[in-house]
Order: structure tokens, then C-alpha cells, then sequence
């Protein structure tokens, strides 16, 4: 059996179906052998695309609308057992977390900066660009990946959960997420400067993380 | 303790979410959202190649698992009763939009063009593990019937029959456009490679 031969029945040998034939061929040419080695390692990888990516929080919110919408989300009926409560003003828990979405903005902002200006054909001291971030903002810059704003993430945890503990393990999962995708995306921005593509993808995941706050500030704020 | 408060108990499991669902209850409806957006999302990224198109796609596939949650029994997993239906609701709208399917003669054609660039061919292995930016890139690149076929196939896993019920082809035209995708990939993936490794 040639070469030729044995690939007309390639796609049958990746599944595992294999002659004695093409068992000997494989093991005779190095040259399929890897060919095969290849395909399978493709197969084998392409689970790692089931979850990897994130919609926008508009999505949920114009699911949310519709379900409204169409009666199927009822209000809840607040039944509280202790009469005259409700003189008492509601405890606003969330404002104090508000000045989050500004800095996650910013945050964003400076980055975008920062890749800015890393992109221009004149080459900025590092020392030049981490300077850009605001006053008083944990910016994460690509030269500290996985310092990814640990305290910020723990406060809108903590905002999350005193307002709705069933979505906190939730939003962690998501924090934990997206910074991993930015932690994927910065290494490899950072692996060829020059691949405007994969700027783009490190602004995008930091784009992702400040949705993930904006989100979970607008469920949590009342 | 109130309804409403023993759901903001300790995490809401996958099933009392589902059963709260089925009450009209908003936070339960979130809950199965937030566990099951992003397989869902990835899925429609994945087919379309389109951030917006497969937004409102993964907008609808929730949406009409919510209209017919009442309906759910629990036969089957959750996860599968909504994947299944996220797939219809892409297949649906891909056959709306006419996607040039790739043709099994077309598939032939190029069957027998790209072996022989195999046979010849000195570019760097393959081996390790495939950095996913540059996988997601090339699926991305690949013509929409073979990415339909290979994200059903390898990402989502399901079986060739399955792929030609859903599809409306055969099991050998779902065959052979995953063998000349993994082909498009293999090669698209080396290029990546090579061009990496030339940069200084």
C-alpha cells in the first residue's frame, strides 16, 4: 500500500477503523503516521471551543424583557411577616459598590491605552506606559497577567452575594473565567507584539470582564 | 423564611432551578441562564463565525427553551434537551440565510487536491497541545459547511448520524466535509505555526 492509497482512506483510519494493511502502512511511513498523529490531535483540542466564549449582558437582559413580557416571569409576591417594615427606607447595599462600573471603564480605558501607544511605531519605555492608568485604578497591565484585580473581584462578590447568594458561586465562575480568557489572550498578544488581531482579542476579553461587573452591579444595585 | 428567600439560599441546583422555572420565577430563569450561556453562545459563535448573529441566536435558543420549560420532564439531561435545541434554532437560521452547503461533489474535488499537498509537504508538526486563540482563528477561517460539520462533530460530539439527520445529509457527505475540515485546519494551523516561528 502506497501513500496515496492509505490517505483515499483517511477518514475511516482517524475513527479507528483500520485494516491490517493500513496498520502496516502506518507503522512503515513516518510521513502518515504524522499526518494521522495530526488530525487526531485537531480532534482531540476542538472540545476546548465548547465554552469559550461569552455573550454580552444585553443578551440576558433582552431574554429577560421577553420573558416578561410574555408573562412567563411572575413578580414575586413579598408576603413579609413583620407589618410597618416597610416604613423603614430599604438599605441601599449596592451603592457603596457603584464607583466600580467607572473604574472598570477606565480600567479598560488605560489598557486600551497602553496597547495604544505599544502599537506605535516608536517604541515607548514600559515604565512610559504603565504610567497611564488613573489615579486611585487597579489597571491590570499585561506585565502582571495573574494579579488579575483580585480585591475588586472579591468586593463585587461580596456586593453580589449580600444581595442574591445563589448568583454568587455564578459571577465567581464568571470572574474566574474571563480572567483566565485574559490571562489566554495577554500571553498571547504578548507573544507577537505585532499581531494587531491579537490585541484586539486581549481588548475584547478586558471589554468581557467590565460586562461581567456591569451585569452583575445592575442586578445587584437595587 | 419566604420562597423568595430560600432561593437565595445557598447555590440553587441545576433541577430546583428548573422547577422553579416552571413557577415563573425570574432568579431560577437566570440561574439556568448562567450555567448554560456560554456552552450555548460558544456553539452559535462557533457556526455562525459572527459575534451579533450569534447573540440573538443564543437569545432565541434560550428563549424557546423557557417558552416550553413547563414541558421538560427530566427524561433526558437539561444540558442535552437545550444544547439540542440550540443546534435546531442555529440549523434553522443558517437554512434561512441559504449557507452554501458544500457540496459532496465539491468535497470530492478538493479530496483529491489536498492529499497531494500532504505528500510534499515540509512544514512544522503538530504536536503538544493547539493554543485555543489560534484554533478558535481557524475554525473561524474555515467555509461554512465544513465548520458547521466540524463543530458538531469534534466540539460538540456528536455522531456523523446524528450530524446528517440534523443537517439533512448523508452520514458519508458528514464524513468526508470533517475529514477536508480537520484537512483545512491542519493546514491553516501549520501556516500559523510557521509564520510564528519565522518572526524574529
Amino acid at each position: 500500500m502506497n501513500c496515496a492509497e492509505f490517505q483515499e482512506f483517511l477518514p475511516d483510519v482517524i475513527d479507528g477503523d483500520r485494516t491490517v494493511e493500513q496498520e502496516a502502512h502506518l507503522k512503515s511511513c513516518s510521513m502518515c503516521a504524522e499526518l494521522v498523529a495530526e488530525l487526531n490531535l485537531i480532534a482531540r483540542e476542538a472540545p476546548q471551543l465548547q465554552e469559550f466564549a461569552e455573550p454580552s449582558p444585553r443578551v440576558w437582559n433582552s431574554i429577560e424583557l421577553a420573558l416578561r413580557r410574555e408573562g412567563l416571569i411572575h413578580e414575586p409576591v413579598i408576603n413579609d411577616p413583620r407589618p410597618g417594615l416597610e416604613l423603614v427606607p430599604p438599605v441601599k447595599r449596592g451603592w457603596t459598590l457603584s464607583w466600580l462600573v467607572p473604574v472598570a471603564a477606565m480600567a479598560v480605558l488605560a489598557f486600551g491605552v497602553f496597547v495604544y501607544q505599544r502599537n506605535q511605531p516608536i517604541a515607548q519605555p514600559p515604565q512610559v506606559a504603565s504610567s497611564v492608568p488613573a489615579p486611585g485604578t487597579s489597571v491590570q497591565t499585561p506585565q502582571n497577567p495573574k494579579n488579575v484585580n483580585n480585591t475588586d473581584d472579591q468586593q463585587l462578590l461580596d456586593a453580589v452575594g449580600s444581595r442574591s447568594p445563589a448568583m454568587q458561586a455564578q459571577y465567581a465562575s464568571n470572574l474566574s473565567n474571563v480572567n483566565a480568557y485574559i490571562r489566554d489572550a495577554e500571553e498571547s498578544a504578548q507573544a507577537d507584539p505585532n499581531d494587531e488581531e491579537a490585541q484586539q482579542i486581549v481588548m475584547d476579553a478586558y471589554e468581557q470582564r467590565a460586562a461581567v461587573y456591569e451585569l452583575a452591579l445592575d442586578r445587584t444595585l437595587p | 423564611m419566604t420562597d423568595a428567600r430560600k432561593l437565595q439560599g445557598d447555590k440553587l441546583s441545576e433541577a430546583e432551578a428548573i422547577e422553579r422555572a416552571k413557577q415563573g420565577d425570574g432568579e431560577a430563569f437566570e440561574v439556568l441562564y448562567s450555567l448554560h450561556r456560554r456552552r450555548v453562545y460558544s456553539l452559535c459563535l462557533r457556526m455562525t463565525a459572527n459575534t451579533a448573529e450569534a447573540e440573538d441566536l443564543t437569545q432565541e435558543a434560550f428563549l424557546q427553551l423557557f417558552r416550553k420549560i413547563a414541558t421538560f420532564r427530566g427524561e433526558s439531561a437539561f444540558s442535552t434537551w437545550l444544547h439540542r435545541m440550540a443546534v435546531n434554532v442555529v440549523l434553522m437560521q443558517l437554512r434561512k440565510k441559504s449557507l452554501p452547503v458544500v457540496p459532496l461533489e465539491e468535497t470530492l474535488e478538493n479530496e483529491e487536491e489536498a492529499p497531494k499537498k500532504e505528500l510534499g509537504a515540509q512544514d512544522p508538526v503538530l504536536s503538544g497541545s493547539i493554543d485555543r486563540l489560534r484554533l478558535q482563528r481557524a475554525v473561524e477561517a474555515l467555509p461554512p459547511g465544513y465548520r458547521r460539520i466540524f463543530v458538531l462533530h469534534d466540539v460538540e460530539g456528536y455522531e456523523h448520524n446524528e450530524i446528517a439527520t440534523m443537517v439533512g445529509c448523508s452520514i458519508g457527505n458528514s464524513k468526508s466535509q470533517l475529514h477536508k475540515a480537520r484537512m483545512k485546519l491542519r493546514e491553516s494551523l501549520k501556516t500559523s505555526r510557521a509564520e510564528k516561528a519565522a518572526k524574529p
